[in-house]
């Protein structure tokens, strides 16, 4: 059966701190994307709420208030694990300060991780977290990009 | 903010590879996706190339609606930077796509993914803006943006430089440590290292090397294999600036492997090697499309070889090539000197023996040489000390001459270039790095004798 809901195993992954981004596009069809700092699964799995600095996030939200069709890409640098969330736009509000640290735990996680594998950890350190937008999504599809066999393919 | 200013051609950091680069696409139903890219490539102030490795939903997106958005990062700055682009060809031929597929295939090769990690095809964008990305902003203490392309490493005075330091070359080995001297002095590379080939066709064998711990003299790389395997198997030079972070994991798996134990022990000298190069250069050492050898140098720092570079090494390994191959050839023919006198025969064997004593076993099958149960060399090398160590203990014989090892015909060397001044260069280092007791000492051109420091056995196993 293929999914369309985040399974408790996958939502463990993407809020683990992983690198995350999101793409969109405008009625014109030219893509937009960005870095995302953290992510948050409803308890269900049916809803990912996106948190990404409000600094890149003007073109990301115009192009979903008009568009509405979001993907989110993850990925883990230490192992190359690596899945694609499909999304519907349901809304989009500033990030209460209740929120900050869960982006904070996950971005430091993600930095961890990096470091992991070498990563000089000057290079982000002029890479911006908050204040940030909360970009809620319904999940409409689920699938794996780890490098390999079934990459690309809906997560069954 | 647009940069329409900066340009392309001044962003190559970006393009390395150090970080992996994002690429946004939309199918004509306007479902966005995001996806890794392995590489970005330069192609000129209006364009770049894009890896197409795999069949994927980007390249279905493509084909539908040419519009893409790619996000690299420079790894100087730490700045994110968004080129919005329009898909124009696919290449799969031509330099553009050589160039990024033997990149491709050095990386997967390194890590054991040859066949599996390959280009497809070099897609080629036109760049309709380059904009900042404004949640990845640069480091505080960045470096001022670039105005200018990177300095280039190999400029022609540096060649020249290099040039004057080996012209004073005597022999073969003086030459080959000028040569790795000279880019450490003059080019500030501190680790390199010559292969050249070897007896087997299709192996490439480390001759000389500098800077590293172990010197790895005597490690071989198959064609195709590793840096230096893949530029003998293309004859090109290949730049991989900032060996990709995944590709690095993929290393990391198999060495951890090899700690376990769980990589059998085949006899092999390890190559040298940094632990963790960013930068890597091979360059083809060619005589007229022959190859003479292929010089392979490393850096901690990521991007040293420059895109700029590229003619000026092309010019440096014909240098090079040239060099050595004279050399060779002036070695072969200075080779011919006549039979070691008996007096110095007599002089030479009746020097003292003094402890500790040393096993050498020669293993007939195989054709190779283990020293006190550790391997030391094998294939003609070995063939050779073990005919020399043979002649010493039975007619005491200690200097020997590189004519009578040509005319030897159970030696089996090849009638036409036959290498052999190399393959004594290549034993001399093995036996000075692992059996210093056992010396092999010119002490003419094209004669030399054979030391012993201690007392040693042989024996020979099937």
């Amino acid at each position: 059966m293929i999914l369309n809901v985040i399974t408790p195993e996958l939502a463990a992954f993407v809020e683990g701190g992983v690198s995350i981004h999101i793409a969109a596009c405008t009625a014109s069809l030219e893509p937009s994307g960005g870095r995302v700092a953290a992510v948050a699964v409803d308890a269900d799995g049916t809803h990912v709420t996106a948190y990404m600095p409000e600094a890149g996030s003007a073109r990301i939200v115009a192009d979903l208030q008009a568009n509405r069709q979001a993907a989110l890409c993850f990925g883990r640098p230490s192992d190359d694990r690596a899945c694609q969330i499909k999304g519907e736009f349901v809304e989009t509000r500033a990030a209460s300060p209740a929120e900050k640290t869960v982006v904070d735990r996950q971005w430091e996680a993600f930095l961890a991780d990096l470091a992991l594998i070498g990563f000089p950890a000057k290079v982000t350190e002029g890479w911006q977290t908050w204040p940030a937008i909360a970009i809620r999504l319904r999940v409409t599809a689920l699938f794996s990009q780890t490098p390999g066999p079934g990459a690309g393919a809906p997560m069954q | 903010m647009t940069q329409k200013s900066l340009g392309l051609e001044t962003m190559a950091p970006c393009f390395q590879g150090l970080f992996p680069a994002m690429l946004y696409t939309c199918s004509a139903d306007g479902v966005p996706n995001a996806a890794y890219l392995s590489h970005v490539d330069y192609v000129d102030p209006g364009h770049v190339a894009l890896s197409f490795q795999f069949f994927n939903k980007s390249k279905r997106n493509i084909s539908q609606n040419p519009r893409a958005m790619v996000a690299v990062i420079d790894p100087d700055t730490g700045q994110g930077w968004q080129l919005q682009l329009r898909y124009v060809r696919s290449e799969t031929s031509g330099p553009i796509f050589e160039r990024m597929a033997l990149r491709i295939e050095a990386i997967a090769s390194y890590c054991g993914l040859k066949g599996i990690f390959k280009l497809l095809a070099a897609d080629i964008y036109e760049v309709l803006a380059v904009e900042r990305a404004p949640e990845e902003s640069a480091m505080r203490e960045a470096p001022a943006a670039r105005r200018q392309p990177p300095d280039a490493v190999f400029t022609t005075r540096a060649l020249q430089d290099l040039a004057f330091r080996i012209h004073s070359a005597e022999c073969l080995e003086q030459l080959l440590d000028s040569i790795l001297e000279g880019i450490e002095q003059v080019f500030g590379f501190s680790q390199s290292m010559i292969l050249m080939p070897g007896e087997q066709e299709g192996v490439l064998v480390t001759i000389a090397s500098r800077g590293y711990a172990e010197t790895g003299v005597g490690a071989e790389a198959r064609f195709g294999e590793g840096i230096a395997g893949m530029v003998a198997e293309a004859r090109k030079p290949i730049r991989i600036s900032g060996l990709m972070r995944g590709m690095l994991y993929a290393l990391a798996v198999k060495r951890r492997a090899q700690e376990a134990g769980l990589c059998p022990d085949d006899r092999r000298i390890p190559m040298p090697g940094l632990k963790n190069p960013e930068s890597q250069l091979g360059v083809p050492l060619l005589v007229r499309n022959e190859l003479v050898g292929v010089l392979c140098i490393e850096s901690e720092v990521p991007y040293r070889f420059h895109e700029e570079d590229k003619t000026a090494i092309e010019l440096l390994g014909s240098y090079l090539a040239i060099a050595i191959q004279n050399m060779l050839l002036r070695e072969r023919s200075e080779a011919s000197e006549p039979e070691p006198s008996a007096a110095a025969v007599r002089d030479a064997a009746s020097a003292p023996r003094r402890a500790p004593l040393c096993n050498i076993v020669f293993y007939g099958k195989d054709e190779l040489i283990m020293v006190d149960g550790e391997y030391l060399i094998r294939s003609l090398p070995a063939r050779i000390l073990w005919k020399l160590l043979r002649m010493r203990h039975g007619e005491g014989r200690t200097e020997f001459t590189n004519r009578e090892l040509r005319l030897d015909k159970a030696l089996n060397l090849p009638e036409w270039k036959d290498n052999l001044e190399t393959r004594l260069l290549l034993l001399r280092r093995r036996l000075e790095q692992k059996c210093p007791n056992v010396r092999i000492v010119p002490r003419a051109r094209g004669r030399f004798a054979l030391e012993l420091g201690c007392e040693v056995t042989l024996s020979e196993r099937p």
